[in-house]
Order: C-alpha cells, then sequence, then structure tokens
C-alpha cells in the first residue's frame, strides 16, 4: 500500500493542454475518487499514475519515489479498464494469474493467490471459463480480480462501473466499497456519476478542464462546494443557480431572482458581503434547501406549480419564481397537480452565493 | 433468422439457394474437368463430345513423375512381360521410360524437384510476409508514424503496377547478384510482393484489437514486447491465417516471375506443368495430373485454416 502524490503535472496532447497544475497527494490507504465530466482531464491523470501516459512536467511520485519516468510495469500499480480488457483467449484462471506470471511467480503460489482472490470476489465457479461465457458484472469482478491478485501498490479504477447496468452497477458498488474496507488499498477511481464518487469516496477530487475544482470529503464537497461547477456538477437533482439582485437596508434585504418584485428574506450578516460588491452575483441553492408551504408563513410568497416528477420517496416541483424555476424536494404527493399554487421560501442558511464571472463560492468564512 | 417468413422472403431465399448453386457450378466445373482428365486414358481425354464414363488410369500419373521418349521399336514380348506394371503403362502409350544407361534406374522427370521447388518458395515467402507484415502493421497500428497515411499509400502503391512490368529490370539486376535460378531470389520477391498486402491486411485486424489489452499487460508487469507476443499476436492469429492463406496462394499460383527468373535449379511447379505441352502433341492427362496434384496443397491449407478464416475478430470479452 501507497501514498501517491502529484505535484505540478502538466499534460498536453499537442497544443491542448489536459492538466493543468495538477497538486494532489492521495494519502495510504485512501479511496480517493476523481469525478468530473468527459474530457476534463481525470482519465488522463489516472493514466498518468498508472504510466500509460507521458506527463509533460511536473512530478508522480509514489511512496516518496519519483515515478514519472519509470515504465507502466515497474510502478507495481494495478489498473481497472471501463472495458474490462480480459484477454479472450485465456481462461478466468489465466486472466486472473497473468500479472503473477510477469513476475514469475511458481506454479503453486499463483494457483493460490488465485484461488484466495476468486473465493473473495465470488467467482471460483468460472475460473476454467472463458471471459465470454461471463455476465457483465462477473467480468469485473475477473478484472479487478486480476488487479487484486499481485497485491498492488494501489488500484487504480477508471469508470470501472460505466458499462454494466444501473441494478448492476450500484450492487458492484457495494462490492468495490466492501473490498476496499476488507484489502485496505489505495485506489483512485474515475467516474463522472456522482452518486458513485459520494459512496464510494474517503476524498473527491473534482477536475474541470484540467483544473483541480476542489477536494474534499463528500459530505464537505457537497456542503460546501468552491463554486458554482462544483456546486452544479456534485447533487441531484442539480443546485438552482439563478443571478440574484439584492434590495432594501438594514434587516429587511431581500434576494431576488428571476426578475420576481418579491425576494427571499435574508439576514443581514449572511448577505453583506456580496451584495456591494459591484459585480453580478448568482444564488444557489439544493432543491431540499427551496421550501414549500400551503400556509402563508412569514418570508414566504405565493408562486405557481409547474412540473412535478414523483421519485417515489420524494417529488421533485418545479416553482415558478418570477421568469425563472426553482426545482424543490418535496416529500411524495406534497403537491398534487401542476399548476397548483404554493408558498415558497428558501433557507437562507444553506444558500450560496457565486461569483457571476469566476464563478468562485463567495460565501467563503462560512 | 429465425422469425416469421413471408412467402415473398421464402422465395427470395430460394432464388438465393439456387443462384449459389449456379455459382458453384461454374466454379466447380473446371475443377472436375481437371480431376476427371487426369485419370483418364489419354485416347479419350479429348474426344468430342467428352466421355463421361470411363476406366480411371493411373497412367498420366506415372507418366508424369517419370522421363519418357518416343518409342522407335515395339519391346519384344520378353521385354513387355517383365516390364512392372507401370512400364506397361507407358508402353500401351507408345512410349518408353528412360533409363540411366550404366545404372539402368529409371530416369524421373522434373515434376517432383518442381513441386518442392514450389513448397520451398511459397512457405518461406508465406511466413516471411505474413510476419513482417504482422509487425509493420503493429508499428503503423499503435505508435505515431511521422507521415503514416503517406506510408501506407507508399506501401499499397507497390501493387499498383503489375508485376511484369518490372521482371525484365528484376531479371537483369538478379542475374548480376547472380540470384536468378535461386530459392533465395524467387522467396525475396514474393515476399516483397505480399508483403504489401500483407501489411494492409494485418493492419485492419490489429486495428480492431482494443488497445487496452496491451495496456493491461503493460500495468500487469511485462514489456511492450511480451505484451505484444502474449496478448496482441494470439488475438491477431485469425487475421494471420486469412492473411497467410491470400499470401500461399498468390506465391503457390505465381507464373510470370517463375518463369522469367527460375530454369532448372528453382523452378517452380507453374512454369513446369504447361511445358510439357511442347513436347511431341500435348498429353493433355499429364498436364491434368500436373495440375490436379498442384491443386492439393492449397485445398490443405486452405481446409486447416478454414476456422479461423471463418471466426472473425467479434470474439472478445471487451465492451464499448
Amino acid at each position: 500500500m501507497a501514498q501517491i502524490d502529484m505535484r505540478n503535472v502538466q499534460k498536453f496532447f499537442g497544443a491542448n493542454q489536459v492538466l493543468k497544475d495538477l497538486d494532489l497527494t492521495i494519502e495510504d490507504g485512501e479511496f480517493v475518487v476523481m469525478l468530473g465530466q468527459s474530457g476534463g482531464g481525470k482519465t488522463t491523470a489516472l493514466r498518468a499514475i498508472a504510466g500509460l501516459e507521458t506527463v509533460t512536467s511536473g512530478q508522480i511520485l509514489i511512496d516518496g519515489v519519483e515515478m514519472q519516468h519509470k515504465k507502466a510495469a515497474d510502478r507495481d500499480i494495478a489498473f481497472v479498464f471501463q472495458s474490462f480488457s480480459l484477454y479472450p483467449h485465456m481462461t478466468v484462471r489465466e486472466n486472473i494469474s497473468f500479472p503473477l506470471r510477469a513476475v514469475r511467480m511458481g506454479a503453486a503460489d499463483r494457483e493460490k493467490a488465485v484461488t484466495e482472490v476468486a473465493e473473495v470476489l465470488q467467482i471460483t465457479e468460472h475460473l476454467d471459463s472463458k471471459p465470454s461465457a461471463l455476465s457483465g458484472g462477473d467480468m469485473q469482478r475477473v478484472a479487478i480480480g486480476r488487479a487484486l491478485v499481485r497485491r498492488p501498490k494501489a488500484l487504480l479504477m477508471d469508470e470501472p462501473l460505466g458499462v454494466l447496468d444501473a441494478k448492476l452497477r450500484e450492487q458492484m458498488r457495494a462490492e468495490i466499497k466492501r473490498l476496499h474496507i476488507a484489502r485496505g488499498s489505495t485506489s483512485v477511481y474515475v467516474t463522472h456519476d456522482q452518486v458513485e464518487a459520494m459512496s464510494l469516496a474517503d476524498r473527491i477530487v473534482i477536475l474541470h478542464d484540467g483544473v483541480l475544482q476542489q477536494v474534499g470529503a463528500p459530505e464537505e464537497v457537497y456542503l460546501h462546494p468552491t463554486n458554482a461547477f462544483v456546486a452544479k456538477f456534485v447533487g441531484s437533482p442539480v443546485m438552482n443557480i439563478h443571478e440574484a439582485q439584492f434590495s432594501g437596508v438594514n434587516g429587511h434585504s431581500s434576494v431576488h431572482i428571476g426578475g420576481a418584485e418579491t425576494g427571499f428574506h435574508f439576514p443581514e450578516q449572511l448577505i453583506n458581503h456580496v451584495r456591494n460588491t459591484g459585480q453580478a452575483v448568482s444564488l444557489g441553492v439544493r432543491p431540499e434547501a427551496v421550501l414549500l408551504s400551503h400556509e402563508q408563513r412569514e418570508g414566504y410568497f405565493l408562486a405557481q406549480t409547474s412540473n412535478i416528477e414523483p421519485l417515489g420517496s420524494h417529488d421533485i416541483v418545479d416553482v415558478l419564481v418570477g421568469e425563472t424555476v426553482l426545482r424543490a424536494r418535496t416529500e411524495s404527493g406534497y403537491v398534487a397537480r401542476e399548476g397548483q399554487q404554493v408558498f415558497v421560501n428558501i433557507d437562507p442558511a444553506q444558500a450560496h452565493f457565486f461569483d457571476g464571472a469566476s464563478g468562485l463560492n463567495l460565501r467563503g468564512a462560512n | 433468422m429465425a422469425g416469421v417468413q413471408t412467402t415473398a422472403e421464402k422465395w427470395t431465399n430460394r432464388t438465393a439457394i439456387a443462384a449459389v448453386f449456379v455459382a458453384l457450378i461454374i466454379m466447380l466445373t473446371p475443377i472436375y474437368w481437371i480431376a476427371a482428365t487426369a485419370f483418364k486414358p489419354r485416347n479419350l481425354a479429348t474426344t468430342i463430345p467428352p466421355t463421361v464414363v470411363y476406366e480411371p488410369t493411373v497412367a498420366p500419373f506415372v507418366k508424369l513423375f517419370t522421363k519418357r521418349s518416343q518409342l522407335r521399336e515395339q519391346p519384344t514380348q520378353e521385354e513387355y512381360d517383365t516390364a512392372p506394371w507401370w512400364e506397361k503403362m507407358v508402353y500401351d502409350g507408345g512410349e518408353k521410360v528412360v533409363r540411366n544407361r550404366k545404372s539402368g534406374e529409371v530416369r524421373s522427370s522434373g515434376y517432383g524437384d518442381r513441386f518442392k521447388n514450389s513448397l520451398i518458395v511459397s512457405v518461406i515467402s508465406t511466413i516471411l510476409a505474413v510476419g513482417m507484415g504482422t509487425l509493420t502493421a503493429y508499428g503503423f497500428s499503435r505508435f505515431k508514424v511521422a507521415g503514416e497515411d503517406d506510408w501506407l499509400f507508399f506501401i499499397l502503391s507497390t501493387r499498383m503496377l503489375p508485376p511484369v512490368v518490372v521482371a525484365i529490370p528484376m531479371f537483369l539486376m538478379y542475374r548480376v547478384v547472380g540470384l536468378n535460378d535461386t530459392h533465395m531470389g524467387l522467396i525475396i520477391l514474393y515476399t516483397a510482393f505480399n508483403l504489401s498486402f500483407a501489411v494492409w491486411i494485418m493492419k485492419g485486424f490489429i486495428d480492431e484489437i482494443p488497445r487496452e489489452y496491451e495496456e493491461a499487460a503493460l500495468v500487469d508487469g511485462y514489456t511492450r514486447i511480451q505484451a505484444f507476443f502474449k496478448v496482441v499476436l494470439p488475438e491477431a492469429l485469425t487475421g494471420m491465417a486469412a492473411t497467410a492463406v491470400f499470401c500461399f496462394i498468390t506465391a503457390w499460383n505465381e507464373y510470370a516471375f517463375a518463369l522469367i527468373m527460375t530454369n532448372r535449379n528453382a523452378q517452380t511447379a507453374p512454369p513446369y506443368i504447361p511445358s510439357q505441352v511442347g513436347s511431341g502433341l500435348p498429353d493433355w492427362t499429364v498436364i491434368a495430373a500436373g495440375t490436379f496434384l498442384f491443386l492439393i496443397p492449397v485445398a490443405i491449407f486452405t481446409f486447416l485454416l478454414r476456422n479461423h478464416l471463418l471466426r472473425g475478430m467479434s470474439f472478445g470479452a471487451i465492451r464499448k
């Protein structure tokens, strides 16, 4: 098991810079998920750690040793591909023992290691089949088995569940987590699925356009996004972000969105630092912080609902505020039908303000 | 394809099957003709209308492998009676077997050696072309090669003119370096000729093999060469088999260069077989026998590799 250090890593593909000054330390035994859109640089970063991609500049250290010029074979790292990449001409047993044959391990030890891994992953019965005879989930188990069998310093996974169907994905997600807890291996996992990231990660690393946006525990990233990109990318449904105007003075300050005449009341101390910057500011609020009520309450105002998505455990209700739509999360059936009038408010404590130009979260101090 | 078939579809199917039958008959008739003629007595070979029912004989094959001359005088009864069965066949055809004057051994025709030459030249040039072609194709497929498209076009352009065009310059050059009438000379020629084809076909097959296979092997502790032999090559075997069949057939059937570049030591069967037409009246049964034997290696080779030819590439356990 090992610690992985990336220092000022830059990567160009021709004139196109895909990694910009990446600095990241992955602690021993940690499960780090790299999250981002496709083309965000997360797979390139992972391949750079594995040695499948050279870096243009910067250092990659594994356990304090510089690795950026070493071959993939010399880094003692395992990689699980999205495509599984099982060798079709070998049986499952041969596939799993393939890395062991590279280090010329004896046949008896090899067999022992393969059996052990197969038992952990519950694929013992498939050991003599060809990969093409397996289901998608079993193929991925074999791929993970091949990665784990030689006890590598770190386990890198590139969207390993990307091609599985939703149900299997959930099941394999739980299995990967269980395996990580049991083995304690340093793991780096790349995905564009924020649910996967939230449920698996010790820490989430969010990359966008090759730039590291935020590193933090899942709840930290969720509750305190450093900028609008992170705020929008993490969480489902997406955070409501709308340009905000401010009105009122001395204790009766309001924040307006969508050009609506009525605004949401905010305590002065929450907006003091943002209202007088002279720049465009956006209000960000997650659907669960949008509060709906059938009765008139302090600070609530009347608005019309437009669209309801019933999701079983809860509903997502679109509320028209001015010319924009706020998505609210309610208990199921709270709004009976589309077009119904409800009173709406937001929870100021859960609101974020983002700089209109840079997207940075202006709450900072909180 | 299971499922509901309309009447129209049924008739489409039947028409298609009928068309296949017609095509088969057209393609197989010459082969039947050669096989039939190879076993005919000489006097029935050129009858009009063709003789379909006859008593098969191996006389053409006996004649094919022995050196013969025209009978000036009939053999004596004793000579005829003591002769082995195959020599009688030659006597019956109005010829006699040529023997070595001192040892009395039967002298063989050149066919056996020509056949062996064909095998040597075709097998070695096929192995070389497929081997070098696969390596080149792998390079083009996996690495950034400066001017890749131009190189590939250049490689293909060597096939754009008929090879016979360069036969005379090649012959002159070969004579200078002493390569004419040698196995090596023909092997180099056929390898060069098949290489461009092998590169193009193999590049197609190797492009189909996902890079992740090698990358998985690379992170698993193998060098690129090891990854190539352990992972890429087994996946490319199907393509290599298909390429080998085509290269082998091309080299095996090549006529023009073999005719110009060789005459004795390294001559292959294709220029030899028709040369038999020239001595006396053509004995079509001998020519047919030579051709018939000549078909067999290709048929066997193709038959052995048929699974690879049919299997296709969609066998992998990779998901896209």
